[in-house]
C-alpha cells in the first residue's frame, strides 16, 4: 500500500513538473517572437502565430472574429447569416482584399487569445481600445465611440453607483471593459459575471442582478428593445473608441487595414454602415455620437 | 512565466477552489442520498416509483450537465421558480450525480449473491433488516471504486459552472485571461489547482478502497 502511495504521488508530481516545464517553454518562446517581430516580419511570421497580408491573399480566405450574439453589432440573423455594424465592415474588407471571409464566432473573453494563437486574422467584435489590450494586440484606427452604461428595471432605476446596496449584484460580462472598470474603480461592488451576452441578458431579465453594466451602446439597445428597463447611467467612465485589432506585430496587415479605414472614412462609409445596421435600433439621434470616420 | 503574477492571482484561485469544493461536496452528498434511495427502490422493485426512477436516470444520464444547469438557472425563473446560482450548482450536480450513483449502487447490490438474501430472510429478518445489515455493507464495499470515480467525475464537471456565473476555477482562469491576458500564468495555476484538488482524492480513494475490501465476504 505504502509503495503504491509513493508511486501515485511521484507520478502526480512528475506530471505537474512536466506541465510547468512545457508551459514555461511556451512562455519564453513567445517572448522571443514578440521581441523579434519588428525586424523579422517577413521571415518569421508563422512562428509568431499570424499570417501576413500576402499569405492571406494567397490562401484566398481571411478569418475574421466577430460576435454572433451581440445585436445589432455582430449577430446571426434569421437566415443564419452574420450581420451587424461590425460585419458590414468585415464584408467590405473581404471585398477590397479580394478574398472570401470565414467568420469565427468569438466571446468577449477570448478575443485576445484568438489573435495571439492565430485562430483569426482580424478581430472585429466591438473591441474597445484600452491600454492593457494594446500591449497584447495591435489596434487599427477607431471606427466607433463608446462609453460604459448601466441599465436597470423601471421599478428600481439605478442612477448612480452609490445607490447600490451592500448585497446588490451588478451583472457584467467576463472580459469586457465594464468588468475591468468596475473591478478597478469600484472594488466593493459585487459583480455577477457571465461568459456570454445571451446568458447575461437572460439572467438580467430573470432578475438575478439589480443592474447590468456594459458598453452604453449595448444597454441603450437593450432598453429600447425591451419594455420596462431604463438606462439610469448612460455614460460612465471615459469615452473610449472601438477599433479592429490584429495580432501584435502583424505590420503588413495593420498597414493595409489602416489605409483601408482611411479610404473608407473619406467616403463616409461608416455613416452608411450606421444607416444600414444601427438606424433601426438607435434612430438618427445617436449617429454623430457613435460613428467615427477614421482619418490619419 | 512571471512569478509576481502567480503570487498576485493565487488568492483568487484559492477562493475559487473553496467554492468548487463547497458546491462539489454538497452536490456529491445529495447525489449519494439520491443514489441510496433510488437503488433501494429498484432493488425492491417498488411498483410505479421504479418507473419514475428509471425515467429520471435516463433523463439525467443522457443530457449534459451544462444543459441541465441552463434549464434550472435560466428556464425555471421564467415560470416563477427563482433559484440562486449556488443552489442551482448543488442541485444540478446532485441530480446528475444521483443518476450515476443509483446505477453504481444497483450494480453493487446485484453483485451480492442471492443466497445471502435468502439466508437472511430464512433467519427471520425483515426486508429492511436484510438490506441494511446484510446486503448494503457488502454492496457498498463492492461499489467503492465506482463511487470514487463518480466523485472525481462530479468535481471535474464543476468546470461548466461559469454558465451560471459561479466563479469556479475554470471561470476564474478564463475571466483573468479576458481582463489581463496573462494566459500562461493563468492556465498554469488552473492545472495546478485542479491537481491539488483531485490528486489527494485519488490517493485517499486508493487507500479506502483497499480497506473496504475486508468488508467483502463469501468469495
Amino acid at each position: 500500500m505504502k509503495k503504491n502511495l509513493v508511486k501515485t504521488l511521484t507520478s502526480g508530481l512528475l506530471v505537474t513538473g512536466l506541465l510547468a516545464a512545457s508551459l514555461t517553454g511556451c512562455g519564453s518562446s513567445d517572448k522571443a517572437d514578440s521581441s523579434a517581430d519588428g525586424s523579422a516580419v517577413e521571415a518569421g511570421e508563422s512562428a509568431a502565430g499570424f499570417r501576413t497580408l500576402d499569405e492571406i491573399k494567397e490562401s484566398g480566405t481571411i478569418n475574421i472574429g466577430v460576435f454572433s450574439d451581440k445585436s445589432p453589432f455582430g449577430y446571426v440573423d434569421e437566415n443564419g447569416e452574420y450581420a451587424g455594424y461590425d460585419v458590414y465592415l468585415a464584408e467590405k474588407i473581404g471585398e477590397d482584399l479580394g478574398v472570401d471571409i470565414n467568420y469565427v464566432s468569438t466571446e468577449a473573453a477570448n478575443r485576445i487569445e484568438y489573435l495571439q494563437t492565430g485562430k483569426v486574422d482580424i478581430i472585429l467584435a466591438n473591441f474597445t481600445v484600452t491600454e492593457e489590450r494594446a500591449q497584447e494586440v495591435d489596434f487599427a484606427l477607431p471606427y466607433m465611440n463608446v462609453a460604459l452604461g448601466v441599465v436597470s428595471p423601471d421599478g428600481a432605476v439605478i442612477e448612480s453607483l452609490d445607490d447600490l446596496g451592500a448585497d446588490d449584484e451588478v451583472i457584467v460580462i467576463s472580459g469586457t471593459t465594464a468588468e475591468t472598470y468596475l473591478a478597478k474603480n469600484y472594488p466593493d461592488i459585487k459583480l455577477q459575471k457571465y461568459d456570454a451576452y445571451a446568458e447575461a441578458k437572460t439572467a438580467f431579465e430573470n432578475g438575478n442582478g439589480v443592474a447590468w453594466a456594459n458598453d452604453n451602446t449595448e444597454v441603450i439597445a437593450f432598453a429600447i428593445e425591451n419594455e420596462g428597463y431604463t438606462v439610469g447611467i448612460p455614460s460612465l467612465g471615459d469615452q473610449d473608441t472601438i477599433a479592429p485589432a490584429v495580432t501584435k506585430g502583424n505590420e503588413t496587415l495593420l498597414t493595409w487595414l489602416n489605409d483601408e479605414l482611411v479610404s473608407l472614412g473619406s467616403e463616409n462609409f461608416f455613416h452608411a454602415d450606421y444607416e444600414a445596421t444601427l438606424l433601426d435600433t438607435y434612430g438618427a439621434d445617436y449617429e454623430d455620437e457613435l460613428v467615427v470616420e477614421p482619418s490619419k | 512565466m512571471d512569478k509576481d503574477i502567480l503570487v498576485e492571482y493565487f488568492p483568487l484561485y484559492k477562493d475559487a477552489l473553496f467554492l468548487t469544493l463547497k458546491i462539489g461536496w454538497q452536490g456529491i452528498i445529495l447525489a449519494f442520498v439520491i443514489g441510496l434511495i433510488g437503488s433501494a427502490i429498484i432493488h425492491f422493485k417498488t411498483p410505479v416509483l421504479r418507473k419514475i426512477v428509471g425515467i429520471y436516470i435516463e433523463l439525467f444520464r443522457n443530457t449534459p450537465l451544462l444543459v441541465q444547469l441552463f434549464f434550472i438557472y435560466f428556464a425555471l425563473p421564467k415560470v416563477g421558480i427563482q433559484i440562486t446560482a449556488k443552489t442551482c450548482g448543488v442541485l444540478g450536480l446532485g441530480l446528475l450525480g444521483g443518476a450515476y450513483m443509483i446505477e453504481t449502487f444497483r450494480s453493487g447490490l446485484e453483485a451480492v449473491p442471492v443466497i445471502q438474501t435468502e439466508s437472511a430472510l430464512s433467519l427471520g429478518m425483515s426486508d429492511f433488516q436484510t438490506l441494511w445489515y446484510v446486503i448494503l455493507p457488502q454492496a457498498i464495499s463492492i461499489s467503492v471504486p465506482g463511487i470514487l470515480a463518480n466523485v472525481i467525475f462530479l468535481l471535474k464537471e464543476t468546470s461548466v459552472f461559469s454558465t451560471i456565473s459561479l466563479m469556479d476555477l475554470m471561470f476564474t482562469a478564463k475571466d483573468l485571461i479576458g481582463m489581463y491576458a496573462k494566459t500562461i500564468e493563468c492556465l498554469f495555476l488552473l492545472v495546478v489547482f485542479y491537481l491539488v484538488m483531485l490528486l489527494p482524492i485519488s490517493i485517499i480513494g486508493a487507500i479506502v478502497e483497499r480497506r473496504m475490501r475486508y468488508g467483502q465476504f463469501g468469495d
